[in-house]
Formats: C-alpha cells, structure tokens, sequence
C-alpha cells in the first residue's frame, strides 16, 4: 500500500504589471476547477486567495491517535467553538463579548478541533451581523474542500426543472442533459466513490469502487427497500481506486481518519482544491497563485465598462495592489463572491457590479438540518468487535417526497446522512455510572446506527445578504449583514423529516434511543447558494447559464451563488460541473476575441 | 461554605493523607499532588473516576488509564486570565469538596475514608440526579462523569483494551457488505 507524497509546487513571486487571461478570486472548490479547466485551455491565470497556503499533512495528522495529542485533539483551553446554544440564544456577531482570545464556529466543537483551528477563520476577524447564522468560513488554499463532508451527488431535472414540477420559484436556464457530460468529467479527473442505482432524481455517477455497508446498513437497507426506498453507501467525493493522472492524491485506504475529526484527508483520497485541482494546474506553468491576497473590489475600466481586474489587500503588509486580467471570475465561495459584487460599486454600476436586476445577495437558499435518529439493532450488541469505520462515509438514503406522489404540507424534498457500528469514540450517552455502565458502553459500541436529514429551503427574495452599513472586518473591509430565516415550508417539510426518520427505523425494528425534531440555526449545513443565480431574465437573475454576468460580459461568477435553487443534494459536485461548463464557454469566447 | 470545605481538605492533605486511604489506594503507595489539584483532591479525583469507570475483568479502569492525571493537566493548562476557564477550575475544587462533604454528611467520613458500600450510595444518589442536577454536587457529577468518559475513551486503555478498537489503520480493501450483492433497486414514487 503505497502513499503518494509529491512535493507542491513552489510559489514564485508574483509580478502584477502583468495582464492575465483570467483573475480568479477564491481557491475552493469553484476557483480550483476554473483554475484548472482555464489553464488546459492555454489561458494564463492568476489565481488570488485570501488565507495561506498550509501546509495540510502537518495540520491534519489524519491518523494520530487521541492519547497522543496532549488536550486529546482538542483545541487550547484559551480557543472556544460556538455552541448550537450560543447561536440560539445570542445575535451575530458572534464573539462580540466572548471572553475567549479565539472565537471559531461550530465545526470547531467536533473532535479533534486543533487539527483544523488553522483552516477555519476566527469570528473576531470575520464578523458579520443582522439574524442568526452559523456561517462556516475556510481561509486557507482550498477553503472549505480541505475539510469538506465528501458526500458527492449530482442533481437532476427534479431539482433544474423544479418550477415545471411544483410551480414554485424559477427553473435553472439549463437542464441535467446540459451538465451530465461535465458531471461524467468531474467524476473522472477527482474520482468518486459510490454503487449504481439507476434512479431518476439522484443520477449514478461514473463511479469508482464503492465502499461497503455495515450490518445495521444492510438491515436499514432491506427494510426500506420494502417501501420502494434505497439506502446507498455514501456517494463520496473519494478516490478509491486512484487516479492515475494525478501524483498528489493516494487512493482511499480505509482509514476513516475523516469521520473522526471536522474532515480532512492527509493523504488526499478525499478530494480536496489543492491536490485535485490547482497543483496539476501550477503544473503546467501557466497558473500563478497568489495566497495572503484580500479582494477588495473588482475594478471596471472605465472607456469600457468591463472588468479590468481586482484591487486586493496584501494580507501581511496590509497594502492595496491591483491584479490586471481579460477576464474576471469569481469564487470565493457563494456569499464572500455575493460580497465582493456588492463592494464593487463603480460608477457604472452603483448597487454593485452585475447588480442591475437589483438581485445580488437575494434569493438566499441552502438545506435545513435537525431533525434525525439515532438507535440501535438489538441483534448486534454484545457482538464481538469488528471494523466498521474504515470507509470515508456511512450512507445516504435519497429524497423520496415529492417525486410521483405530491404531499400538501410541504414542497421539495430531503435526504438523510448515517452511519453505524463501532468508531474510535463510542456511543456514552447512557445514564449511569460503574461496571454497568461501562459494559454497556462496550457492548453497544457495535450496535448503533443515526442519520440525520438535509432538506431543500425555498429561494426567497426577501431571505438575502447585504452589506452593514457600519461594521468592518478585520482588514476594514464592510460585512454582510443577514437577513434570513427559514418559511413555513421548511417547517412543515421538517416535521414530516422527523417523522419519517423514525417511522423508517421502527419499521426497520431498530431501537430508538434519540429522536430529534428541533431544526437547527440556519447555516448549520453549510452549503450556502443562491445569492447570484442564473436565469434567462436580465431583470430577475444576476448571470446566464455559463455563469456569466448579465451586466458584464467579462465578469463570470462560478461558485454556488449561481445555483437558482438549492434541491437537497449536496452542492459540491454541481459547483464543480457548472463551473467546468462555464470555463470551457468562456476559453472558448476568449479564444473568439469575443469578451 | 466551599472555602471552608476546601480549606479542609488542604488541612488533610497537610497532614498525613496515606493513612485513612483505604487499602486499595494505600497498595498504589504515596500520592503526589498535581499539576493543579493538590495530593487529596487527586487522590479523590482518582477514586471518582475509577467509581465511573472501574477496572473489570475485561480491562482496566480510570485509575490504569491516568484520567485523574489527565483531568488535572488539562485544568493546569487553562488559562486563569480568563473568567470561564477560572470559574470551571474552582468548580471541579469545588465539586471534589461538595462531594466529600456530602459523604461526611452522611456517613460521618470524608469519600476516601468511606467504605465502598457508603461510596456506591453516595453515588447512586448524585447518578439519579443526572439528567436534571439541582445541587452543586449534582451538577459536578455531570461535569465528572463527562471528563471522565473522554479521558478514558481517548486513552490508549480506552481504546484498544476495552473497545478493542479495529480501525485508524490502512486497509487493501473495504469491509463490510457489498451493495452490489444487495437487493434490490428502488425508484421514484
């Protein structure tokens, strides 16, 4: 078993008298895969993030057992996590009046928080205001996709046709046909792991081995088979044959080091911007990456009112440079592109660049989190012990509301994450102290089984982002205000989630030991969109099809800002396969002289 | 109250502690103080977590594990400056008081003189109270039973010798059933 450890690229300094082909801000997922689909076009790219570049396998020491770490993985005693609690109770921003020197999120509260204490930001220095979020922020080369959860779907005409199917908010301007083709592509360069099951509104992937299921999954899986329901191995966004194409990446070896902590892959199986996407891009000498690099603003050539390129803060000197490119692309994640527009206000463009339609920062969409369950199979406590968590995820059980059958109480739909059996922290949660205790612990440890369900929220206009008219971040810079909550609809759609995840483990005959119904602080899933979507209507969308400003034809913003509607599968994969597209449409007009 | 009671506990430990240990904790020879708790309180320290998670005969407990010890090195390590931190230290000093205290009150011995029958009540009493602790004890035994639950499940004891833990390991294939020998498909509705 062979681990790949190629030296990254170095990084040359960077001289900005030089005009790009393309200014990309932002390194995650969206920026990564512009990065690389520009630079195989031949394009000359820069590339500007934020954070520092880190040095990953030394931040994430995947495989370090707990005792070997002297606070057990846990952060310093002077570094707080916020807490479900905390966001209830209190109003952003979050650390104002918290004693603690760091303030971070709440992934932060999981295990082994030192681990990633240098990937995420500190709330002290990214503050933002108006109602209560937990906004999860990355700032480091590769943002969120160094600790992402790697459940990796695609969507499907259920969700780009979703306005033809219910009636309610607007249709993507493209359909799964259109993107299929950049799917089975994403598929293939990253690597993805998961097992075929031909349905309509959850497209198989070009799939790489699948991991395997645990007896209680085998069991879950049965069991709601009866009820024409499918429980699949987690679809992860994990090499686990390996790519030949890429010396960065090792393929999967099972070490379920990313279940254990807030995420992360040292050995990268788990794909991640900086191996998967921007190394081979710096590869091929044609991408230049400048980290420690703050966008301020997109500037707009006056003579012509294009983009001309960004104005960026260096983040140790603290000064205002200037990169220069044809082309201006956008990726700094869907609510730090949203803004960036807003910032952006030339002449031109007073409410914020591509803003004509007045809808930038509107449309606020994402998935809601709670309600899920937790039990365990009768039949395997006190069972000798196997090894049940050598795999990067547990399962996924589909979306199955609204597809032939329509409900009256809620639109759309949701899926629910899980897993079972025995991990390195066992199930404690029992009453009790002593030899008892202590042998439940031990005999149940096998036997447990929870999931946890993810469902569409609605885009509405009135749910959006702005900028604070008075607070700044650490660098100066305005921040966003919130405004948003979730609609009756998630409500309604919730309680149903409650209800079906335990009606589906009784029906399983799993014993029930935590059944939730509460619905979690809005931002809990982290996957905001929806904030610059696509449409076929410059007066109610911010970018066509390809991404592309209305407003700015040199402008194009490739993250899940564009999405016009959230579906309830994970956005990742789609950020990436959209972007894809648009890249190839945009190299493509470029070559043509056409932007 | 607590100071007092504190105040107490530090006298016994000034004075000579070995002697009214019960045997089990004489045969472990001279108790050190800690990093942050003094010799008395880490002795006790030690006995509550080794009540919590006691040694059987399928592995050993608290006390082989070291939880008082890494219970101890943690709170050394928080920084007084600030006041959450400096409120939980003289909590757990608190909290180790209240419970001896408690067992004095009835059973007219501090918890390390106390026989383990007086001990298990004294517990017993204070488990009962866990899914809604009033009192100060009460709510210790949360916070102690907490600690000591991720003290040991983390440790090397923990792990491999109780749990017998299998995986942080590198596999040529994945475990477990393959789906592709599952029935069956499902579809829309």
């Amino acid at each position: 078993m062979t681990v790949l450890r190629a030296t990254p690229p170095a990084l040359p300094e960077v001289d900005l008298r030089r005009r790009f082909d393309a200014v990309i801000v932002g390194s995650g997922a969206a920026g990564g895969m512009a990065a690389h689909v520009l630079t195989s076009h031949g394009l000359e790219v820069l590339l500007l993030e934020a954070g520092p570049r880190l040095e990953l396998e030394a931040e994430l020491r995947s495989m370090e057992w707990p005792y070997d770490h002297p606070r057990r993985g846990a952060m310093p005693s002077t570094a707080h996590a916020l807490t479900l609690n905390e966001y209830t109770i209190r109003e952003p921003p979050y650390a104002q009046g918290l004693p603690w020197k760091n303030v971070y999120s709440y992934v932060q509260g999981w295990g082994g928080s030192d681990y990633s204490k240098n990937l995420v930001v500190d709330e002290r220095d990214h503050p933002y205001t108006g109602t209560r979020y937990a906004w999860v922020r990355a700032r480091c080369l590769g943002g969120k996709t160094n600790i992402w959860g790697r459940l990796a779907l695609r969507l499907s005409d259920y969700d780009f046709k979703a306005k033809s199917h219910d009636g309610y908010g607007e249709d993507w301007p493209l359909a799964y046909a259109d993107l299929e083709p950049y799917y089975d592509r994403v598929d293939l360069y990253l690597g993805i792991s998961g097992h075929p099951e031909g349905l309509a509104h959850l497209p198989d992937s070009r799939f790489q081995r699948s991991t395997r299921l645990n007896p209680a999954e085998v069991l879950l899986r049965h069991s709601l088979a009866r009820s024409g329901r499918v429980l699949t191995p987690y679809r992860a966004g994990v090499t686990t044959d390996g790519l030949k194409h890429n010396r960065y990446r090792s393929r999967c070896f099972g070490r379920g080091a990313c279940n254990r902590r807030t995420g992360g892959c040292d050995i990268h199986a788990a794909f991640d911007s900086p191996t998967g996407l921007i190394y081979p891009a710096l590869d091929t000498g044609r991408l230049t990456l400048r980290t420690g690099s703050i966008a301020r603003e997109v500037t707009v050539d006056p003579a012509t009112g294009k983009a001309s390129g960004v104005v960026f803060l260096d983040a140790t000197s603290g000064r205002s440079l200037e990169a220069r490119g044809r082309v201006v692309v956008l990726a700094a994640s869907t609510l730090e592109s949203t803004r960036l527009m807003l910032l952006s206000r030339p002449p031109q463009h007073p409410n914020g660049i591509g803003n004509s339609s007045g809808h930038v920062g509107h449309n606020f969409c994402e998935h809601v989190m709670g309600p899920g369950v937790s039990g365990f199979v009768k039949d395997l406590v006190g069972k000798p012990r196997t090894l049940d968590d050598g795999r990067p995820g547990g399962f996924y059980v589909p979306r199955f509301r609204n597809l032939n059958q329509r409900r009256s109480d809620f639109i759309r739909g949701y899926g629910f994450e899980g897993g079972s059996g025995a991990s390195m922290f066992p199930h404690t949660e029992m009453t009790g102290f002593g030899a008892a205790f202590k042998k439940q612990v031990r005999e149940m440890a096998g036997a447990t089984i929870g999931m946890g369900g993810f469902g569409e929220v609605l885009p509405r206009y009135e749910n959006e982002v702005a900028l604070d008219p008075a607070a700044v971040d650490r660098w100066g810079i305005p921040v966003l205000r919130f405004n948003f909550k979730f609609g009756d609809n998630e409500k309604r759609m919730c309680a149903d989630m409650a209800q079906s995840a335990r009606e589906i483990f009784d029906e399983a005959g799993i014993e029930i030991t935590d059944a939730r119904s509460e619905i979690r602080t809005e931002g809990w899933s982290i996957h905001e969109l929806g904030t610059a979507r696509m449409g076929s209507d410059p007066k109610t969308s911010v970018l066509n099809q390809f991404q592309q400003s209305h407003d700015v034809d040199n402008l194009f913003v490739v993250d899940g800002s564009s999405h016009v509607s959230a579906s309830c599968q994970n956005p990742t994969w789609t950020i990436m396969a959209l972007c894809w597209r648009s890249c190839d449409y945009l190299a493509e007009r470029l070559r043509k002289g056409e932007l | 109250m607590t100071i007092t009671r504190r105040h107490l506990l530090r006298l016994a430990a000034g004075a000579a502690a070995a002697p009214l240990l019960p045997p089990a904790a004489q045969a472990r020879g001279p108790l050190p103080g800690g990093r942050f708790f003094d010799a008395t309180e880490l002795a006790l320290l030690d006995e509550l977590t080794e009540a919590i998670l006691p040694a059987d005969a399928h592995s050993g407990g608290a006390h082989a594990a070291g939880v008082a010890a890494y219970i101890d090195g943690r709170l050394a390590e928080y920084d007084p400056e600030l006041p959450p931190l400096r409120a939980e230290r003289a909590a757990w000093k608190d909290g180790l008081a209240a419970v001896d205290a408690l067992c004095r009150a009835s059973s007219q011995q501090g918890f390390l003189e106390a026989s383990p029958e007086q001990r298990r009540r004294l517990l017993e009493a204070l488990a009962a109270a866990e899914q809604e602790p009033h009192s100060d004890a009460e709510k210790f035994f949360v916070q102690l039973k907490d600690w000591t639950v991720h003290g040991y499940y983390t440790s090397r004891l923990g792990i491999h010798d109780e749990l017998e833990y299998q995986g942080n390991t590198m596999l040529a294939e994945f475990v477990g059933a393959d789906p592709a020998a599952l029935p069956p498909k499902g579809g829309p509705r």
